[in-house]
């Protein structure tokens, strides 16, 4: 018995050497926040195209502390019953503060017509976390906001939202393989008095990323991700509603060069869009933004500097 | 069983008892209306102090962080 124990080990272990991935379940890595499960896909597949120009200065007076001026002169869409995009031109100034400390994140943003956008991140412990974000108005009824409460655990992460207009979710997402994390959401919408539920499921590796998303809304979406090499990423994404029998799928690229970032796609609805930034100095960037749409022959040009971090 | 017997005791006491029970009934509504029109009240309150307040708290609190800057670097565009 003594002696048949030591070669049994000894031959675990050549095993454990032999096969490095041993999977060790009960020590996974922590997963993705549930509402970040489409990250890759939406930084490079959804980059914010805008019209006009656009100037953006960034004052840091601490390392924690920033002060942000932003000026936007362009065309502003007006939502109208003909197929015909009616764009009013428009221009408006933007006042922003930050706040970044490592356990407190505040972030402001005032326009010129009153409207206010404010986000707060509070870490209260380690796993604990309070996030609010609110777009405020001063029309009645127009506003809203939305508090989150997080949780994270070894290999999971749970979140509840409560939001105006009665809104309430949960969600939970939870590591099941060092590769795969599955997770679902519930929400309630006391307004429209409507609940859904969903589900999630994200595959990653060092080179690419998959994700799939279901909900009851009738939403579908699925995306894939290549880390092609270290300067390329491809991108490529589905989303269909069911309920409503609308497809839209899209394909991208993500170029990270030394001096620039160009992002770029194609989309089913006729749709083809870039987006350019390049740095030409240290804090001084410039950007370029381009979205032509062939099916509405809705054409939309935009350029800008960007100037502080 | 109780009730049935107070109801067929007498009448005055039935419509006492009717009305006092209504009675409990309107304080619970009531109370409960108090409740609604007092949070309603309190939330436009916050949204209110929350728009003329936010951008003023954040700029109190990155002023007082260390390093503290100086006035003059809020004000000036340099």
């Amino acid at each position: 018995m003594a002696g048949a124990v030591p070669p049994e080990a000894a031959k675990a272990a050549a095993t454990e050497k032999a096969a490095p991935e041993k999977v060790d379940y009960l020590n996974l890595p922590c997963p993705i926040p549930y509402e970040e499960i489409h990250r890759e896909a939406m930084m490079s597949l959804k980059p914010d195209l805008f019209e006009g120009f656009r100037f953006d200065f960034t004052k840091g007076l601490n390392p924690q502390f920033a002060l942000s001026h932003s000026v936007s002169m362009g065309a502003a869409e007006i939502p109208s019953q003909s197929s015909e995009t009616i764009k009013i031109p428009t221009a408006q100034y933007e006042f922003g503060v930050n706040f970044m400390d490592p356990k407190l994140m505040l972030f402001g943003r005032l326009l010129t017509d009153g409207r206010l956008n404010a986000r707060v991140k509070w870490d209260l412990t380690d796993n604990f976390s309070f996030k609010a974000n609110g777009l405020l108005t001063g029309e009645p009824h127009m506003s809203h906001g939305m508090f989150n409460f997080d949780y994270k655990g070894s290999d999971y992460r749970a979140q509840f939202q409560a939001g105006s207009g009665a809104l309430f979710g949960a969600n939970y997402i939870q590591s099941v393989t060092p590769h795969l994390s599955l997770g679902g959401e519930v929400f309630w919408a006391g307004q429209h008095r409507k609940s859904g539920i969903g589900y999630a499921a994200r595959f990653n590796t060092d080179k690419m990323v998959a994700t799939g998303q279901v909900a009851s809304t009738g939403m579908v979406a699925l995306s894939y991700v290549q880390k092609v090499s270290e300067k390329v990423s491809l991108a490529t994404d589905f989303m269909y509603n069911y309920m409503s029998r609308d497809v839209t799928a899209s394909v991208g690229y993500d170029y990270l060069l030394r001096q620039s970032r160009l992002r770029g796609k194609i989309d089913s609805n006729g749709c083809v869009a870039a987006f350019l930034e390049e740095r030409l100095n240290m804090g001084l960037n410039f950007i370029l933004s381009a979205e032509l749409d062939h099916k509405k022959k809705d054409y939309k040009f935009g350029f800008g500097l960007t100037v502080g971090q | 069983m109780a009730s049935r017997v107070s109801l067929k005791s007498g009448g005055k006491g039935k419509g006492g008892r009717g009305s006092g029970a209504r009675a409990a009934e309107d304080d619970g509504w009531a109370a409960a209306q108090a409740i609604k029109e007092w949070s309603t009240w309190a939330m436009k309150k916050a949204k209110v102090i929350t728009h003329y307040g936010f951008i003023p708290l954040v700029i109190i609190i990155g002023m007082n962080s260390e390093p503290k800057p100086h006035l003059s670097q809020l004000l000036s565009p340099v």
